[in-house]
């Protein structure tokens, strides 16, 4: 050894600990940004996940959330490098190695261990991604639709990461040596960070914060397009930045002053208290990320149940087992064809009504787009197309006598009146597609009945008024709609048979999802304009795909069989179940390992002071319970404000929507709470590891302990 | 060989700026050992540091060698950090992952110059400060004593004009830093070197030629160790360190003592508690268990703070 270099060389290799840290820290963060790219942009997901729609956005936001989580954890893992590092560095330089000198060396170190690390883990994402999804098809459910592709571009955002932690951790390895104080470099590794102490408001303010930046955040967009009739931009969203001052602050008191009244016993875990709170910056950062990744597993996991169990329930309560509508002009199968289907499987239908509907056209006040993000009030004279039953086909169908006055219609709806913002009642005019006859009308309220109540929309006219505007309309303006039973018990088999038979009945003209709107585009086809509906923004629906979620959630037609509905619930909508999962089990994972290096950080920072506990005399007892006290909040704060935080957002949101919780809403936030009691049993389990783990490291026998006690 | 003129430093915290050094002067010569003595925040580790080019300062001049360091660029600095100065820190500074003997050869490693003469000086050095039977041993393995020598003879690896020394007994116990203290004779002795020191501990501060105390960043006196050999001499100097420390612990800020000054230590010992009055007994390496107000030998005047050092 008579070089710099072997001599930088040979200081590497006993820097292997803390080079594993870091490469560690840059492999899982590699791993995980590279395993969710390339679910997000898988085009199975993308498939599935119509665009602009809800899930995606969600989809998008707590890939938003996990990307920031793993920015920190990166830079925290090589902040924690070149502290360690620092000792090294700042006695060379005190020897006379000049920074300069000592730069393409460091550089060199810092680069390799990133890069491996980085390709590491961009390598074994894509691994990763698919044991886990091909878990889910093989353990939990399969589809033709959850076969997995890769889109390979997904690589650009890992490539983009990886850059950013190769640059960054050559750009501290410069800052660095940059320094002119030596002393700071030497002595950087017990350099202690702490807070200032914000004063014993800061928890509670910061709750408060949390509280108000959700509800701002949420209401925001509404009022603003009240106040100034224009679509907010999406600048709008840091609005609900105050969640995150609050989330800080609440992070910030737990470090400084914890939660618990210190008044009985104020020596309790004083040694604890005091390594965190001197460590208090980076404390503070790893807690306030770990709560954000947790808030985005537990977001992620909420989306299965609230699909679920408010889906199950609306499907239990069903008064038929079967529920289907056509236009009369197709050829569909009546009650005998059916009961003779039925029979073929040693079943029989019961309780068969059929009743007639038109499709007619509604005027309506609706939002029109100006120029720029601005927009105005309007009534379109035809505005949608909507199927109007009679007075007797609604009794006919629900048993439920209705008296609508004429020249008047109501919509129908569920019980609670929730989810009717696809109803128009607003029109004031209805009109004959077919000879243009129009029927002025006027909202006369709601009819209550949960089956029809959809976002297909279904109106009921006065019998009269309903004569007087049918006549004249062609076959593919006019409908039936049946519904009936089976005798006895049901069978999967009939109802696929069923199912298949129907579809097979229908013509190519019925080849569209349910929101392609023919009166809207004869409308914007008299303008000269082309419908939207007729562009490829259009999701399409194929016949020969009976069994997609496109196709069972959107097509026009789509018939409603309990017990098809029933069992192909997780296969129909196993991309989005097993997507929500897949993110709530990286984030989860993300969350964990940070708490879990965060802790044995402290560990590694902290062992001189356990070691001049221990030969201050103090017990395995006392020892373990200042680890606890250390490991302790690392791992419940952000549990206990990530899942609360997020509980209470889901239920703000669940409330806001409609002003109400519904049945399906109650039942779903209900099994939330259990599945956040699985989670919290999952991370206890993994505190209990970290406390072992950390135990292990600093030699306590925590057998010893135990025969102490 | 060493002068600093009218040294200033002062730290920045926020917008405020706290002086630490209110213009220091001072020169040390040619194999001298000189040591720097004074209460916490008096502002030795600053000049220290000011003096190994570790820290940049506003205002002054040092002169090392006929070298002017300020305005030295980056590497000029390490070049002087290299070649001229030698360095003994109190938590030792060693590298983990380097043996004993490469731990010594670091700064030569640095140089670039790791040659046969090199080989020969870490040898005759590890031989000359009793070490070169942990040549080959890592530094976790070593006691603490052992660590400083191994840090005293890096710092003479490059045949320095001076050695700068921070606080180097301050993590040893007696026997360990009586022992660096004779490293530090026998480098002046052997190897021609020139010692300037840091430390709290009268005992340390009473092996050398001159001591400075230094007082909310100014020199307040020089004491000079005067004629004479041996432990007495070192026993009397140790005396009058004492009795000027109490002295300049009772004065006001800003005095600086006029006239002749009798340190002659007849009296209870009254040095503050930041200054080591030599609470540790350096008896040829036994320690004395004897709580410091017991009289442990024969009573000389000034024995009850001075210790017996026979």
């Amino acid at each position: 050894m008579t070089t710099l270099k072997s001599l930088e060389k040979q200081l590497q290799k006993t820097d292997r600990k803390q080079a594993v840290l870091y490469l560690f820290c840059n492999f899982i963060s590699l791993l995980l940004i590279t395993a969710y790219s390339a679910m997000m942009f898988s085009p199975t997901v993308l498939e599935v996940f119509p665009e602009g729609g809800d899930s995606r956005k969600q989809m998008v936001a707590i890939f938003v959330l996990a990307l920031f989580g793993c920015v920190v954890f990166t830079i925290y893992a090589s902040n924690l490098f070149f502290r360690k590092k620092a000792k090294q560095l700042g006695t060379l330089m005190a020897l006379g190695a000049s920074g300069r000198r000592l730069l393409p060396g460091l550089i060199r170190e810092v680069f390799t261990l990133s890069a491996v690390s980085s390709f590491a883990g961009i390598l074994a994402g894509f691994p990763f991604i698919l044991i886990l999804w091909n878990s889910f098809r093989l353990f939990l459910t399969d589809s033709t639709q959850m076969i997995l592709t890769i889109d390979f571009r997904c690589l650009y955002l890992s490539a983009a990461f990886f850059v950013i932690v190769i640059g960054f951790s050559c750009l501290n390895a410069y800052r660095c040596l940059k320094r002119t104080n030596i002393m700071e470099i030497m002595h950087e590794e017990h350099r202690n960070e702490p807070v200032k102490e914000p004063g014993t408001w800061c928890g509670p303010a910061g709750i408060l914060l949390l509280l108000a930046g959700a509800a701002l955040g949420y209401i925001a967009p509404a009022a603003y397009m009240k106040l100034f009739s224009a679509y907010p931009t999406a600048w709008i969203n840091l609005l609900y930045a105050p969640v995150f001052v609050g989330l800080y602050m609440i992070m910030l008191h737990t470090v400084v002053y914890g939660w618990r009244s210190r008044k009985k016993h104020p020596y309790k875990n004083l040694i604890a208290r005091s390594m965190m709170k001197f460590q208090g910056k980076q404390t503070v950062n790893n807690l306030l990320v770990s709560t954000v990744l947790i808030g985005g597993s537990v977001f992620g996991i909420f989306y299965i149940p609230m699909l679920s169990v408010g889906q199950a329930m609306e499907v239990n309560a069903r008064p038929y087992d079967y529920f289907y509508h056509y236009r009369t002009d197709q050829s569909i199968p009546g009650k005998e064809e059916i009961a003779a289907l039925a029979a073929k499987y040693s079943l029989a239908i019961r309780d068969f009504n059929n009743a007639p509907y038109v499709s007619l056209a509604m005027d309506g006040i609706t939002e029109v787009e100006d120029e720029g993000r601005s927009f105005h009030y309007e009534r379109i004279p035809l505005l949608n197309e909507a199927k109007f039953f009679p007075e007797s086909s609604y009794e006919t169908l629900t048993g439920e006598k209705i008296s609508v006055e004429k020249g008047s219609y109501m919509a129908i709806s569920n019980t609670d009146e929730t989810n009717t913002y696809f109803l128009n009642l607003t029109a004031s005019t209805l009109t004959n597609m077919v000879t243009f006859q129009t029927l002025p009308v006027s909202f006369a309220g709601y009819a209550h009945y949960d089956f029809l109540a959809d976002t297909r929309g279904y109106y009921v006219l006065n019998n009269e008024d309903y004569e007087t505007i049918a006549a004249g309309l062609t076959p593919d303006w006019t409908g039936t709609a049946a519904v009936f039973n089976m005798e006895g018990g049901d069978s999967y088999e009939f109802a696929r048979d069923f199912f298949c038979t129907l579809i097979s009945s229908f013509g190519p003209e019925c080849e569209m999802p349910s929101y392609y709107d023919r009166v809207e585009k004869y409308y914007k086809n008299q303008k000269g304009e082309v419908y939207w509906g007729d562009t490829p923004d259009m999701t399409r629906i194929s016949f020969s795909e009976p069994d997609t979620s496109e196709f069972r959630s959107f097509w026009k037609y789509m018939p409603k069989i309990r017990i098809l509905d029933q069992t192909d619930f997780t296969r129909t909508f196993s991309v989005f179940l097993m997507m929500f999962l897949f993110i709530a089990i990286i984030c989860s994972l993300a969350a964990m390992v940070i708490s879990y290096t965060r802790c044995m950080t402290i560990l590694l920072n902290n062992r001189y002071v356990f070691d001049d506990l221990k030969r201050l005399g103090a017990s395995p007892g006392f020892l373990i319970q200042e680890i606890r006290g250390q490991a302790g909040p690392v791992f419940l704060i952000p549990a206990a404000v990530g899942m609360s935080a997020m509980y209470l957002l889901y239920l703000l949101l669940m409330y806001a929507n409609d002003g109400k919780l519904t049945a399906g809403e109650i039942g779903g936030m209900a099994v939330c709470l259990l599945i956040l009691a699985a989670i919290a049993g999952i991370y206890f389990l993994v505190y209990r590891y970290t406390v072992k783990n950390m135990c292990r490291q600093l030699d306590i026998d925590r057998k010893q302990k135990r025969r102490s006690l | 060989m060493l002068y600093v003129k009218n040294l200033h430093k002062s730290y920045q915290s926020g917008s405020k700026s706290y002086p630490v050094l209110k213009g220091i002067n001072f020169s040390v010569a040619k194999q001298e050992f000189v040591a720097v003595m004074g209460p916490s925040g008096s502002g030795k580790s600053t000049l220290l540091n000011c003096i190994s080019c570790y820290i940049p300062f506003e205002q002054g001049t040092i002169t090392l060698g006929g070298q002017e360091l300020k305005g030295l660029d980056e590497n000029a600095l390490a070049k002087v950090r290299n070649e001229k100065l030698g360095f003994v820190f109190q938590d030792f500074m060693l590298l983990d992952g380097l043996s004993v003997r490469e731990n010594i050869l670091v700064p030569r490693i640095i140089q670039g110059k790791v040659d046969q003469d090199a080989e020969k000086l870490a040898d005759k050095l590890l031989s000359l400060f009793g070490i070169d039977h942990i040549a080959g041993k890592y530094p976790a393995d070593v006691s603490g004593g052992e660590r400083q020598r191994t840090a005293v003879a890096r710092s003479l690896i490059n045949r320095p004009l001076l050695i700068l020394a921070d606080e180097p007994t301050g993590n040893l116990d007696s026997k360990s830093s009586r022992a660096v203290i004779e490293s530090f004779e026998n480098a002046r002795a052997k190897l021609g070197a020139s010692i300037f020191m840091v430390t709290h501990d009268s005992y340390a501060a009473s092996f050398c030629d001159r001591v400075i105390l230094l007082k909310d960043g100014v020199v307040y006196d020089t004491l000079e160790a005067g004629h004479g050999r041996g432990e007495e001499r070192q026993a009397a100097f140790q005396d009058r360190l004492l009795g000027a420390i109490r002295e300049m612990s009772s004065a006001s800020p800003g005095d600086n003592p006029s006239g002749s000054r009798n340190y002659d230590n007849n009296t209870e010992s009254n040095a503050p508690a930041h200054i080591d009055p030599g609470s540790r007994n350096y008896n040829g390496g036994t320690e004395n268990k004897a709580p410091a107000h017991i009289g442990a030998g024969t009573e000389t005047p000034g024995s009850a703070e001075r210790r017996d050092t026979k």
